[in-house]
């Protein structure tokens, strides 16, 4: 499984959305189950699936799907 | 320091303030009405007190704190906690299950003013509610320790009640009263996870489908094991972060599988599968050092096998 797919069974799961609700462009406010809860299930999910753990900082500040996976890339993991 | 003030018990009654009386269960009101003074009753007063003392397990401590601040507010309130595990003597917190009703209150007004230790009433306990009580502690200490959101300080002190509950038997010990108190203290300061995901979520669906002897604590003895085995097979970083606070993962085990009971756990295996979906969304579930998701049940249905 690609990271895209990864990524995208992680948020469907911790976002209990159905995978043809998820799209890559989803942004915070438009997920109704991304509370700030989910921002710590975010990040210890992105650590379970892609090794990286987010810091308190970045955690926070993710917004938006594209902002996981800015952070990711940064981080050098790659979403082709 | 933990709050409230611990005070020893033969110093408890410099700390009676105006007319005083006791709320603890009917076995007890002869003999604390007797070593205090005092009336015992097992009803909480009708009208406000100076101090009420409370002699009890969480359930009846966490009544107490209800009274207190919703109805007497100007009552001094002490409690001696019968039983470890709960924590209700040093949490703010007010937890009830009345029929299939979870009822949570939270604020520092809810917090008693002091609390004490009463050694003897270990030794009174069933040796099973004793056991039960440690696996609720225990569940406390680690899940605490474990939370992404525990701090390296609370880590630390959880650590140290980690290292003290290792040495201690799973059973009758007076000894279990104050690290239990600790381990809910420092849980605080961070979260619980999936062990209390699971039980908040199954108590009152036992209840109301007639199950009997299904506590809170019970049901915390009964799934750590399997919860810390999900959360290793999740997250391999266990050994390391217990290394980093002097932690022996072994000694932890070996207690977790003796609180662990296979044949309770694949009894309950049905009614954890029905609330799943309920388990995943329930806030301590979502605080769990490792996630949670829709799929994770299979691991557990692998552990009745």
């Amino acid at each position: 499984m690609g990271n895209r797919e990864k990524l995208k069974q992680l948020l469907t799961d911790i976002f209990l959305l159905d995978p043809s609700e998820f799209r890559f462009d989803l942004s915070r406010e438009q997920v109704e189950t991304w509370d700030s809860l989910a921002v710590v299930s975010v990040a210890v999910g992105v650590h379970e699936t892609f090794g990286y753990h987010p810091t308190p900082e970045e955690a926070t500040a993710i917004k938006s799907v594209p902002d996981i996976i800015a952070l990711l890339e940064y981080k050098g993991i790659k979403f082709d | 320091m933990t709050k409230p003030e611990l005070v020893a018990l033969a110093r408890l009654k410099d700390h009676f303030q105006g007319e005083t009386a006791a709320y603890c269960a009917t076995a007890l009101t002869a003999e604390v009405g007797s070593r205090f003074g005092i009336s015992a009753s097992q009803e909480l007063p009708s009208r406000g007190l100076g101090t009420l003392l409370v002699v009890g397990g969480g359930s009846r401590m966490d009544r107490a704190k209800r009274w207190r601040t919703l109805e007497s507010p100007q009552t001094r309130l002490i409690v001696v906690p019968s039983l470890w595990g709960s924590g209700a003597e040093v949490s703010p917190i007010v937890a009830l299950t009345e029929g299939e009703t979870k009822t949570i209150l939270m604020g520092p007004e809810f917090l008693p003013d002091y609390r004490s230790v009463w050694p003897e009433l270990a030794a009174r306990l069933p040796p099973e509610t004793a056991r039960f009580a440690c696996g609720d502690s225990w569940s406390h200490a680690l899940e605490g320790f474990l939370s992404p959101l525990a701090s390296d300080a609370v880590r630390d002190e959880l650590a140290a009640v980690i290292r003290e509950l290792t040495v201690l038997p799973l059973g009758n010990d007076p000894r279990w009263f104050e690290p239990s108190a600790r381990a809910c203290a420092g849980q605080a300061k961070a979260s619980v996870g999936l062990v209390h995901g699971i039980a908040h979520t199954l108590e009152g669906r036992l209840v109301a489908q007639g199950f009997k002897g299904w506590g809170h604590a019970r049901l915390c003895s009964t799934y750590l094991y399997p919860v810390m085995a999900y959360n290793v097979s999740c997250n391999p970083k266990w050994p390391e972060q217990a290394a980093k606070h002097h932690l022996d993962t072994a000694a932890i085990d070996a207690v977790l599988k003796q609180l662990f009971d296979a044949a309770a756990y694949r009894q309950l295996l049905p009614v954890l599968e029905a609330a799943w979906p309920q388990v995943i969304r329930d806030v301590s579930s979502r605080t769990n050092s490792a996630l949670v998701r829709p799929a994770s049940l299979d691991f557990f249905r692998q552990v009745a096998t």
